[in-house]
């Protein structure tokens, strides 16, 4: 004997200050923020609250992009696009989705932002994305 | 630090579904094959460890009510979760418990019943912010990695499609196996639905559902139960849990595996892997997986997996087999693939492997493998 069902999942999650401070520089300036670790001077993208190997080093809030290099993309029938995306004076790359059609891509272009309107819900949606930068003609 | 032994294995038929048993009877399943094959009574076992991905069944609390199922009732029993590399986390704790001193007989299972869950529900219970719409499910990260891989070693598909033939062919001769294709091709690998470039669809795991365990003994106990144990020679464990974009290119560097393996390896004295180990039982979520883990391991130089793999050096009759039972590309139920991978590389070194037993077997590695970039190592070896 089977029992079938579904249970709904209601979830609240916190962003947290690095998260909340990332997201409504996004959502209300279109900008997007790392961190740069005063201990192995990288600077991290997203902005977050540490660094991931050098425990309680101080960090500062950095603008970084919006214009970067893709390092890797894939193409899935269900979800599109998904691109590797090393951001301009980024050390850490972000994964995204890459915007357009996938005939023009190629490991190594460089990509640009592409911001618009989201909801207070759904503040990440402000980026939308990464398409191939157009060439100055 | 006692010296620990695996003195016995059992594991449950895996398939894509198996409704002929609750969750319970799954663990009971396999943790008796595994009392039987140790020779010892469920009432000798001191303690209980459980490795299960909890959402992926869509029941909570599994180590509060499997504990009967695995003899655990009124004992010391408690859950690992540390994604694909859960099993074997499960087996290294259950190693700690025995090595330390505090329990001379720890059973340790693991188990999965993706059937009755939604994995792709349960792994979307991720980050809102960062992970969930662009991240969550194994498939896209593992797609951006693989592409950087082959960029940076010219591994081709075809390579990486002799690594499903060769699992899937080994499964053909594991009674247990899922999937047990004897008559796959490298064609029929590349004919396969794309999942997401370069992966496609027999290039990836299943869904299984299945348990696996093992009994776990001290020195003294070890010997009066067993005449050719598995002892533990080194077992190693690394976390990194980072952003995704953190390691730039992570099957090419694949530091923590590289760590836990230099670390295993210096406990048993193995300076050269493909000559020293005689056979591996490795986690590859996805054939590429496969090929990067070669080279992390030190089976080959790096950029060199794919020419391994063509000239048959991990195949069944080659210098190092590298998954005989047919790996987690024939058989996945999560929670215990990592257990699978321990109870696989015991039975090789126990002599019990039957058809797909690698003869003399003596040295046997196994290895996790979860999540972004957590991996384990663990190194048996018999006493000859």
């Amino acid at each position: 004997m089977i029992r079938e069902g579904s249970i709904r999942l209601p979830f609240a999650y916190a962003a947290g200050k690095s998260g909340s401070t990332y997201l409504r520089a996004l959502q209300e300036e279109q900008r997007i923020l790392g961190s740069r670790c005063s201990a192995c001077d990288r600077i991290l993208a997203p902005a977050r609250s540490f660094c991931p190997t050098c425990g309680d080093a101080e960090l500062q809030t950095v603008e970084i992009g919006p214009g970067g290099v893709l390092l890797a993309w894939t193409e899935r029938p269900d979800k599109g696009i998904l691109g590797l995306v090393k951001l301009d004076s980024a050390d850490t790359a972000i994964v995204h989705r890459i915007l357009g059609s996938s005939d023009v891509l190629s490991t190594g272009m460089r990509v640009q932002a592409r911001f618009g309107d989201a909801s207070d819900e759904n503040p990440e949606d402000s980026l939308l994305g990464f398409a191939p930068e157009v060439a100055d003609s | 630090m006692r010296r620990a032994a695996i003195i016995g294995t059992g594991q449950t038929h895996h398939a894509s579904k198996r409704d002929d048993v609750s969750q319970p009877e799954l663990v009971r399943e396999a943790s008796a094959r595994a009392l039987l094959d140790a020779g010892i009574d469920a009432a000798a076992i001191n303690a209980v460890v459980i490795s299960s991905m909890e959402l992926f069944e869509g029941r909570a609390l599994p180590e509060l009510w499997l504990g009967e199922a695995a003899y655990a009732a009124g004992k010391p029993c408690m859950k690992v979760a540390t994604g694909g590399t859960s099993g074997t986390s499960a087996c290294i704790a259950g190693y700690h418990q025995v090595a330390s001193g505090m329990f001379d007989l720890v059973l340790v299972v693991g188990y999965e019943k993706h059937s009755e869950g939604n994995t792709q529900a349960g792994m979307a219970i991720v980050d809102p912010y960062w992970d969930r719409a662009v991240a969550s499910g194994a498939l896209g990260n593992f797609a951006l990695s693989i592409s950087q891989y082959m960029a940076d070693t010219g591994v081709t598909e075809e390579q990486a499609a002799r690594v499903a033939v060769k699992a899937r062919r080994n499964a053909a001769r594991n009674p247990y196996a899922h999937l047990q294709m004897a008559d796959i091709t490298v064609e029929k690998v590349l004919e396969s639905r794309m999942l997401a470039h370069p992966i496609h669809m027999l290039d990836m795991c299943p869904q299984s559902d299945g348990a696996c365990a093992i009994v776990i003994a001290a020195e003294k106990t070890a010997n009066k139960f067993c005449d050719r144990p598995a002892w533990i020679e080194g077992a190693a464990t690394r976390h990194q849990q980072p952003y995704i974009g953190d390691i730039e290119r992570r099957l090419t560097t694949m530091e923590t595996l590289r760590s836990a393996a230099k670390e295993v390896y210096a406990k048993a004295g193995i300076s050269d892997p493909r000559r020293d180990l005689d056979v591996a039982e490795i986690y590859e979520p996805v054939t590429y997986a496969e090929l990067a883990w070669y080279e992390a391991l030190g089976f080959c130089g790096q950029g060199d997996a794919g020419r391994l793999i063509e000239e048959g050096v991990t195949e069944m009759d080659g210098e190092l087999p590298v998954n005989p039972s047919g790996g987690v590309l024939s058989s996945n139920p999560v929670g215990a693939s990592g257990v699978i991978r321990v109870a696989e590389a015991a039975s090789q070194v126990l002599g019990r492997a039957g058809e797909h037993q690698v003869d003399g077997a003596t040295t046997a590695l196994a290895t996790g493998y979860g999540v972004y970039a957590w991996a384990d190592a663990l190194v048996l070896r018999a006493m000859s």
